[in-house]
């Protein structure tokens, strides 16, 4: 389990720039639906924006059941 | 590993399309992966399915493979092209279809 908060915290350190949202969708703490919009994103495949998301949460992908991901080139 | 990662190779080399997915078309075990065959039957191009829990080998291999925290898991052409989040986005944009029928050759 880990909250919106701890996913935002994580996202940030990786893309401080980057707009964030993380909604919590079953409010049990580990199902999540997170939107990442970034300059760090363009030029980039939807599959390396994801690759940095999903680098970005490292140590908390195994305490997540079920992530939704939305990623946007600013 | 280096041997699961080979099969693995040659999997997606041999097969246009191929998901690695929870469970199987028929019985899916995961929502994500149910959503993802959803998409690959509605376009209508055969692909392989290849149920990670029936070979639990290939479940921390096809991470590695893919650098890809997450199943499932789909690859056309040899390529990865993504998980069920952008399988589901290209779909909604209309580029999945083609890029799967030009990989199966109709």
């Amino acid at each position: 389990m880990t909250s919106p908060e701890e996913i935002r915290r994580a996202i940030e350190a990786a893309l401080p720039e980057a707009r964030i949202d993380v909604a919590d969708t079953t409010g049990a703490g580990d199902h999540f639906d997170v939107t990442v919009k970034a300059a760090a994103f363009v030029g980039r495949t939807l599959v390396e924006q994801h690759q940095l998301v999903y680098q970005a949460l490292g140590g908390l992908m195994p305490r997540i059941h079920a992530l939704s991901l939305r990623t946007t080139a600013l | 590993m280096a041997d699961v990662l080979k099969e693995i190779e040659r999997e997606v080399r041999e097969n246009r399309v191929v998901v690695y997915m929870k469970g199987t078309p028929s019985f899916p075990m995961c929502g994500f992966s149910a959503a993802t065959v959803e998409v690959l039957r509605e376009i209508g191009v055969p692909f392989k399915a290849i149920d990670i829990l029936a070979e639990p080998e290939k479940r921390d291999a096809i991470k590695v493979y893919s650098n890809w925290p997450t199943i499932p898991q789909v690859y056309v052409g040899g390529k990865f092209i993504g998980g069920c989040d952008i399988v589901r986005e290209m779909h909604a944009r209309g580029e999945l279809a083609p890029l799967l029928r030009a990989a199966v050759g109709g």
